[in-house]
């Protein structure tokens, strides 16, 4: 299984508010991305491009370089921001259902719809009705209901929200095990820590439009260096304070946070350290998700 | 019933083959696929989830049987209180001729009934069982006729009126008698018998078949109410939880509300068949008169009435549901929507008890929204023809193909809008643009 989802110049208002404003973006396959963005930013109304569900003024969402219809969309699997279920249907006739409205044989929909409720834990509960269920429940029947027909590509909108970290275990789990087998994976979230854990890459958006897309790595490297520096005996990093190239970003307890810009090498920062005292710290540091998150926007 | 019956199924026939030419012209995306037969098509899934869900419903269940009970009770009531004609009782003072017997018993059938004639030992006895309603009306000495209490003359019931014919053609009896008319002449005058009348106008009440086409209004009228809720309810549900956005990413909006429509038709139609079926089967088992006459064709025409009265109404309660996405917004909706019902429910049962149809009504029989409550009344009442009654079917056909183009035009666009009711100016003027 493979592929590639491309968005392409997507553009979309309603009334004055633009809410996609020429979003070009692409997703491929065997990656977990995470699409970021604060809200309003644009990113149910992309999903939703994705499906049909909202009507463009302008641009392509393409799958494997052939324009989306109905078609495609029979192979993409979604789950909603705010849930979509039945509440008074039994979930394993609900996924049945689902599963032969994406074509699958009854027998093939009996199969997988048993498969992953087993998967996902809730197996006990096929002949229950949904409303009966717990919200941590719902969130994983409604994660089979967007697997059960073999998506190769799967969009979710918030999958993790109002999840305990045993829910999140679970579903970020096969995330990622859909990604492994060949799978297109998208999901939005506010938790960025595990999106850190879970994606591989991230796109982040904003009013509409296109921040910054990339590597979670790549991302998490790049721009100025970063040190987390102790100097025994030195709690306020005074010896930092005035050193062309360098900006305290953060002193906590003695241990200071140093953005380091291109003029400036670590050797000339270490050695202005041990000329201050014993240096007890000296680390190269990641810039967190929730870093890049925020310079993003700024 | 076979004028109605043959043009009906060749009516049906001609639509079902253009349907099918329609279809092979213009495949849809779920047809190109080849091996899926008409219930794995989107529209056969989602109808047969419909089926299934509203079978397994609880009010489903208990209104079938409420209405089944109600209707077993119309068939059956009538023949245990008043289903076989009792005979009058009459009581027999003194003697009594045969040519005079022979005249009551003529008397008694001419309204109706027939008669039993109790020996009374004398005036006294027969005054005792008078009062204890032992006999009906005693004859005494062949000269009088004594009753119980003074009848009126605007009392209509059978005693009354064949009190009336015995004690006048007694008296003509007895004067034929006086009149010393020869063998011949006496029978000329005894077999006399009055002209016919014949109105320009139809009579005022039909028995059976009124009370079959009342029946019928009552049930057309609690089915689509009924059915078109579900349509209502069933199209916020939808909307309000969500999964509208999980079913539309795999199905085409128009698909999905085919589905939805034809699935709820489907119990309708079947729940319908049991209904009228069970009449029929009742009435023949208990000799019901209620399904005698015209009134089996009064009873399959609204059957017929029904299916087109919610392939109309659907459409516009569909359409309706997808404006909104709360329960409460919807009791709003409701009461406007069921306006034409009730005002084509009261019309029709104001013309079925009377008996006679107004020209304002004979029009609302072909008005799409009032025609499944006044076309079955008319049928009921004998003034119309075969060929109005298709006139009428095909227009409400025609009009329910625009009303289902224009309704799905607006779910379409409605049924994906949140965050407060869709304004129905809104959607119609995008509708015609």
């Amino acid at each position: 299984m493979s592929g590639l989802l491309e968005l392409d110049g997507l553009r979309r208002r309603y009334g004055t508010l633009a809410a996609l404003d020429d979003l070009s973006f692409t997703v491929p396959a065997g990656q977990v991305v995470g699409f970021l963005g604060p809200n309003g930013a644009g990113k149910t109304t992309t999903m939703r491009a994705v499906f049909g569900l909202t009507d463009l003024d302008a641009g392509t969402v393409r799958w494997n370089g052939e324009p989306v219809g109905p078609t495609e969309r029979r192979r993409f699997g979604y789950m909603p921001e705010e849930r979509g279920l039945y509440p008074a249907m039994l979930v394993g006739e609900q996924l049945e259902y689902l599963g032969r409205l994406h074509r699958m044989s009854a027998v093939d929909a009996r199969a997988a719809t048993r498969t992953w409720l087993e998967r996902l834990g809730v197996a006990d509960r096929a002949d229950s009705k949904v409303e009966t269920l717990s919200h941590g429940n719902q969130q994983r029947v409604q994660l089979a209901a967007a697997l059960v027909h073999g998506p190769e590509l799967l969009i979710l909108d918030e999958p993790l929200a109002g999840l305990d970290p045993p829910g999140i275990d679970a579903i970020g789990g096969v995330l990622v095990e859909q990604a492994r087998s060949g799978c297109c994976v998208l999901f939005s979230s506010h938790q960025l820590d595990q999106v850190e854990d879970l994606c591989e890459s991230v796109t982040i958006i904003d009013h509409g439009r296109l921040v910054v897309t990339g590597k979670v790595d790549d991302l998490a490297t790049s721009g100025p260096r970063r040190l987390v520096v102790r100097v025994e005996g030195d709690r306020d990093a005074s010896w930092a304070h005035g050193m062309a190239g360098v900006t305290i970003s953060e002193i906590d307890g003695g241990e200071a946070r140093l953005v380091l810009d291109g003029s400036v090498d670590s050797e000339s920062v270490l050695r202005a350290a041990m000329a201050a005292g014993r240096v007890t710290e000296f680390v190269f540091e990641r810039r967190r998700l929730s870093e890049v998150f925020r310079e993003a926007l700024q | 019933m076979i004028g109605y019956l043959v043009p009906a199924i060749v009516a049906v026939v001609v639509v079902l083959r253009l349907w099918r030419r329609h279809r092979r012209r213009t495949p849809g995306p779920s047809q190109v696929r080849a091996g899926f037969g008409p219930f794995t098509s989107d529209v056969g899934l989602v109808a047969s989830r419909e089926m299934r869900e509203r079978f397994r419903g609880k009010v489903f269940r208990v209104g079938t049987l409420l209405i089944l009970a109600v209707v077993g009770a119309a068939v059956v009531i009538p023949t245990l209180t008043g289903g076989a004609p009792q005979p009058r009782r009459v009581g027999v003072v003194g003697a009594l001729s045969a040519p005079l017997r022979a005249t009551v018993v003529a008397s008694a059938k001419s309204v109706g009934t027939s008669v039993h004639f109790v020996s009374e030992p004398d005036q006294k006895a027969a005054d005792g069982d008078l009062r204890s309603g032992r006999i009906d009306v005693a004859i005494v000495d062949g000269r009088e006729l004594v009753v119980n209490k003074p009848m009126k003359p605007t009392d209509s019931s059978t005693t009354a009126r064949f009190v009336g014919a015995v004690s006048k053609n007694l008296g003509v009896a007895k004067a034929i008698e006086a009149a010393h008319l020869s063998a011949a002449q006496s029978s000329a005058l005894a077999g006399a018998r009055a002209f016919p009348v014949r109105s320009v106008q139809p009579g005022a009440g039909k028995g059976a078949t009124q009370t079959t086409s009342i029946v019928g209004l009552i049930l057309v009228f609690v089915m689509l109410s009924q059915y078109n809720t579900w349509i209502l309810f069933g199209v916020i549900e939808e909307k309000s939880s969500r999964v509208i956005e999980v079913l539309l990413a795999t199905v085409r909006p128009v698909r999905l509300l085919s589905g939805k429509v034809l699935g709820i038709g489907l119990v309708a139609f079947a729940q319908a068949s049991l209904i009228v079926v069970f009449a029929f089967v009742l009435a023949e088992g208990v000799g019901s008169d209620l399904l005698h006459g015209t009134a089996p064709l009064v009873l399959v025409s609204t059957l017929a009435w029904l299916v087109l009265g919610y392939a109309f109404y659907c459409w516009v309660y569909a359409a309706a549901g997808s404006m909104v996405e709360r329960q409460d917004q919807a009791q709003s909706l409701a009461f406007p929507l069921s306006l034409p019902i009730i005002f084509g429910y009261i019309m029709a049962l104001t013309a079925a008890g009377s008996g006679s149809a107004s020209s304002f009504f004979e029009v609302l029989a072909y008005l799409p929204p009032t025609a499944p409550f006044a076309m079955p009344v008319l049928v009921g009442l004998g003034t119309v023809t075969w060929w109005e009654f298709l006139a009428s079917a095909a227009l409400s056909i025609v009009c329910t193909f625009g009303m289902a183009r224009l309704a799905a035009s607006i779910y379409r666009r409605a049924i994906l809008r949140t965050g407060g009711r869709v304004k129905l100016r809104e959607m119609l003027s995008r509708a015609g643009g």
